[in-house]
């Protein structure tokens, strides 16, 4: 009784006088404990790249430090503004992001090539990684709208809208990025209240569109190999230099992991790591150093990590006091799952290989950025569910 | 929210546990499982030699100051198996990453003058910022790389560029040569000057690196051995760069002022000019003791940097189009001129060697002379008046010298030997032959009965007239003598002739290499010693005479060179050269030395249709004397001075 009354008691006065009271503690602190991982792993692996580059040795983790720093403000701001605001205001939030999509893609267009990014003094800015988030804010906002009547014209628009991006999106090569915003999407639609028919309508329009690119050959043939690599891997070992260039990406990261045994090589210890046999590895592959020097005890401990974020974002989901909050969790759920599954997958051969970043690990500033804002928007949701 | 909606989360819930327990599992059997095998399996992987040239060594002016030395630079390179439209995406974004032009990267891509073999070059000297722009994006620049390379810098770019030579890739040819001491395709070479001359020691020894590549050729893992190589050897030179400055300047200014020149010779006049039309020069000073060339300049010129890192299209065709009267010769070494009567000199020795004209004969010069039934007139057609051969020097008699040559070709039709006495002192002198400069230059011509009959016989079709042009006339040892008709020299030649006069007779090889050191060590590996190639006897009644009528013609109101000279408190002695091109504006010359008592330097300037020895010739001699006497330069006057 006692203890009932001061819970309520606490949570009332709390409620009145700060936000910060029902901050979920732990999904603030499980982004910023996996980025600090990701700086020690970004050292580690990039010691190869900045040696042949002549690059100074702390040149990746200082930037990535400089993102990180960036990407917490960010959030900061993203908790500061109700999300009640952003729900009704999610149109404009859609809009503003499109002309920069579309700006780069022009940007690019009129220099012949498809460039993805802005260059803002010595960085670069995806607006492809923001647009995930923009994304899900826009069909959850979209959504809540016409909560309980989401009908056949009403998915169209979802879908419209969604398919907007993606389309931009895809002009500039990133199929990754597009695959993410996809599934995004669609688990903010099912979570809103798709109705089964149209689930299999959209999976089979989903299946045909993606049957049709690959007859026509929209997709290039490095994305074929990577798709077929994945599928191709348990023929019999292909000496090195009979290899696609990703058969031997694949192997030398399966490899690389394999090695690191029970409690892995030690930080900074890893062979495969040290030397570069890994390509990308201080991005993309960025698994696999965690895997070699710290081994399954790190690799297990890391995904543990995410576990307990997916679990922070699956709960608020589920204690959100509105619609909108409820569909933005889910939908920054399904990113951070779909990132993590396919890229940390994609390193140990279960799935095929595409340039989707490990959330919070891998080098790169727009999508560490990114990654905070989308934890932001969740937390803000927690914080103000009493209010 | 609904009970559908918490339904359908708690699904999400499901499916999410589930793809995090397939990545556990699928860590668990490639980390503790049957797989952990993989990681013992070492690739076999395929190596390569990666070879990066070493720097060269420096080329350094004989103060010490570094003309051309290798330094480091970025630049960003292109690969060459691309597709035109990625080639066409990927250059698109290098301009916008670099700020440079398009067109300019695509003309360097598509230089004739970049290796096909290797990836081009299509921006050197990349800051920072952008290299890390590229390197941050490799996936949007397929076949890009950014690579440390070593590129010429030259300090006094645009001077002495014929001097020290280009460097460029290997040719097809020179790389058969050089194959057998390590060069390869691709290799950066000098070509030209003393970058060719000094070749075998300026190039450092490459670095190869051996490496593992995967298969798309990448790199893999550090160096499987290194060879580490070594810095060429440095080159100091005997050129004074503020010399060599000085010379450029008149040669250049000297041309730009004749261009106002009346052109008043007959031959001009002829074929319609109304100013002189100069179409480049050259300039030497030689140390007439030794004959280490102080200063050697040729003009038109351009600067070296034009070819650093592949030339473009566009500055080729600078170099190698008509109307750019190629840059590229060394017209001090490689122009081959009519010397006119700075040839006298020749027919001076002579005629005191073989007793022919002595040095006190006096000769009565009324303009003209007919000699074997033809007259031959000054060039000027002035009447000199009682000349003897110091006077005849002084005022520029040519009459004087028509008849040395007559008396020359009188006595060759009884004793072909004697007779032929100007063309052995012009041999002695050093005409007629390559001096030796280790540059390599051009042997002239020093026409003779046998080299007539030869060209006779060469040049012309039928036998009568095969039989007909071999005859030595007299008139082809007359106009030998006074250095018109088929007399070639080279400004080298002709300097180095005047200092082997200057210094009593000694004819020395000319050389611009000095010491090749050890970068590292500072060990001198070479030293260049002067080699003499010959001796002339010139009596000393003889070298007065020749010597007084040289400087007369500077200081002596009379003299040839009198104007030009005016006011120059510096000694010098020397002989203008006017020599008549058919169709074209006469080659103006001077060929002196300085000072008169103990001569130092033999100095030598040429200038194609240029007029008047005394006109164009003479003040750039003047410039240059000035200059290494530490003299303010003397303008170069705009309106014709002096005569011939």
């Amino acid at each position: 009784m006692a203890t009932i009354t001061a819970s309520a008691g606490r949570r009332r006065t709390a409620s009145d006088t700060s936000l910060f009271a029902h901050l979920d503690l732990a999904l603030l602190t499980l982004p910023i404990a996996i980025s600090a991982l990701g700086l020690l792993m970004i050292f580690d692996a990039s010691r190869h790249e900045t040696a042949l580059g002549g690059l100074a040795r702390l040149y990746y983790v200082e930037r990535q430090g400089v993102a990180v720093v960036l990407g917490l403000i960010a959030m900061g701001v993203t908790m500061a503004i109700d999300y009640r605001r952003i729900r009704e205001a999610w149109p404009l939030v859609y809009l503003a992001v499109v002309p920069l999509l579309v700006g780069v893609v022009v940007l690019g267009r009129n220099h012949n090539g498809a460039q993805a990014w802005f260059q803002i003094g010595p960085f670069q800015f995806q607006p492809s990684e923001i647009a995930k988030v923009v994304v899900v804010v826009a069909i959850a906002g979209y959504c809540h709208q016409h909560r309980g009547d989401l009908d056949a014209w009403r998915v169209g628009v979802a879908v419209g809208l969604t398919g907007v991006v993606m389309a931009i999106v895809y002009a500039q090569h990133d199929l990754g990025t597009m695959l993410v915003i996809m599934v995004c999407a669609a688990a903010v639609l099912v979570i809103a209240g798709l109705k089964p028919v149209h689930i299999v309508v959209l999976l089979l329009l989903a299946a045909s569109l993606v049957g049709a690119a690959v007859v026509t050959g929209k997709v290039h043939s490095y994305q074929l190999d990577r798709l077929t690599s994945f599928a191709n891997q348990s023929t019999p070992r292909v000496p090195a230099q009979d290899q696609t260039p990703t058969q031997f990406n694949l192997g030398a990261s399966k490899a690389a992991i394999a090695s690191g045994g029970f409690e892995g090589a030690g930080f900074g210890r890893g062979l495969q790591t040290k030397n570069g046999f890994v390509p990308e590895q201080h991005t993309d592959f960025i698994f696999t150093a965690v895997g070699e020097d710290l081994g399954f005890v790190g690799g297990a401990t890391l995904l543990l990590l995410y576990a307990l974020l997916a679990w922070r974002l699956w709960r608020i989901a589920l204690l959100s006091s509105d619609f909108f909050g409820t569909l933005v969790a889910i939908g920054v759920l399904a990113m951070f799952a779909i990132e993590v599954f396919e890229n940390v997958g994609m390193t140990m051969g279960i799935m095929p290989i595409t340039g989707i970043p490990l959330p919070f690990m891998s080098y790169g500033g727009s999508a560490v950025i990114t990654s905070f804002i989308a934890v932001g928007l969740v937390l803000n949701v927690h914080m103000r569910r009493f209010s | 929210m609904s009970d559908n909606s918490r339904v359908r989360v708690s699904i999400v819930g499901v499916v999410i546990v589930a793809l995090f327990a397939s990545l556990f599992a699928r860590l668990w059997f490639l980390q503790m499982g049957p797989e952990q095998k993989l990681g013992r399996v070492v690739s076999t992987l395929s190596t390569r030699v990666i070879q990066t040239a070493s720097p060269r060594g420096e080329i350094l002016d004989r103060n010490g100051k570094v003309l051309a030395q290798d330094v480091a630079a970025w630049g960003v390179t292109v690969a060459r198996d691309l597709g035109p439209k990625t080639r066409a995406r990927v250059l698109g974004q290098l301009s916008e990453v670099l700020g440079i032009d398009e067109k300019n990267l695509r003309a360097n891509y598509e230089s004739d003058r970049q290796s096909p073999l290797m990836p081009a070059i299509v921006a050197l000297r990349v800051p920072l910022a952008q290299q890390l722009a590229i390197r941050e994006h490799r996936e949007d620049y397929p076949g890009v790389n950014v690579v440390a390379l070593t590129i010429r810098s030259y300090a006094y770019d645009g001077l002495a560029s014929q001097v020290l030579g280009y460097v460029g890739e290997i040719g097809a040819d020179q790389l058969k040569q050089l194959k057998s001491k390590g060069y390869q395709a691709g290799d950066v070479v000098g070509r030209d000057g003393v970058e060719a001359a000094y070749e075998s020691v300026l190039r450092g020894k490459p670095r190869r690196v051996t490496v593992q590549v995967d298969p798309t050729g990448k790199q893999i893992g550090p160096p499987v051995r290194v060879d580490p190589g070594t810095v060429g050897d440095n080159v100091k030179l005997t050129i004074d760069i503020n010399v060599q400055k000085a010379a450029e300047r008149a040669l250049a200014q000297g041309i730009l002022a004749a261009h106002t020149f009346q052109d008043q010779s007959k031959e001009a006049v002829a074929v319609g000019y109304k100013t002189l039309q100069p179409t480049g020069g050259a300039v030497v000073v030689l140390d007439v003791h030794d004959g280490s060339v102080l200063a050697m300049a040729s003009n038109p010129t351009y600067p070296l940097s034009w070819w650093v890192g592949g030339i473009s299209n566009d500055h080729f065709a600078l170099l190698s189009n008509a109307g750019a009267q190629n840059p590229l010769l060394n017209r001090a070494t490689e122009g081959q001129y009519a010397p006119g009567s700075t040839f006298k000199l020749v027919p001076s020795i002579a005629l005191n060697q073989y007793n022919v004209l002595g040095a006190s004969t006096y000769v009565n010069d009324n303009g003209s002379v007919r000699l074997e039934g033809t007259t031959f007139t000054n060039d000027n057609g002035i009447r000199n008046g009682s000349v003897n051969l110091q006077r005849a020097l002084t005022v520029s008699s040519d009459v004087y010298f028509y008849n040395a040559g007559n008396d020359f070709w009188k006595i060759w039709k009884l004793d072909p030997q004697r007779g032929l006495g100007i063309q052995q002192v012009a041999g002695q002198l050093g005409f007629g032959q390559p001096t030796g400069i280790e540059l390599g230059d051009a042997a002239g011509r020093v026409p003779d009965p046998t080299w007539k009959a030869a060209y006779a016989h060469a040049n012309y079709k039928t036998a009568k007239a095969k039989q007909e042009n071999a005859i030595w006339y007299p008139a082809d040892n007359i106009f030998a003598a006074i250095g018109q008709g088929d007399d070639f020299v080279t400004p080298l030649q002709l300097a180095n002739a005047y200092a082997c006069f200057a210094n009593g007779g000694t004819l020395w090889t000319p050389y611009v290499g000095q010491v090749v050191t050890d970068p590292m060590t500072k060990q001198v590996v070479e030293q260049h010693a002067p080699k003499a190639r010959g001796k002339i006897d010139i009596p000393p009644y003889t070298y007065s005479q020749i010597a007084g009528g040289f400087a007369g013609a500077v200081s002596d109101k009379a003299g040839t060179a009198y104007p030009p000279f005016q006011g120059l408190f510096v000694p010098v002695a020397g002989k203008t050269g006017t020599a008549q091109i058919k169709g074209k504006g006469p080659t103006s010359l001077f060929a002196s030395y300085f000072p008169v008592g103990n001569p130092q330097y033999a100095v030598v300037a040429v200038v194609e249709q240029g007029g008047h020895g005394a006109q164009t010739a003479a003040p750039i001699v003047r410039q240059v004397i000035e200059s290494i006497n530490h003299l303010p330069p003397t303008p170069i006057p705009t309106k014709s001075t002096g005569k011939d």
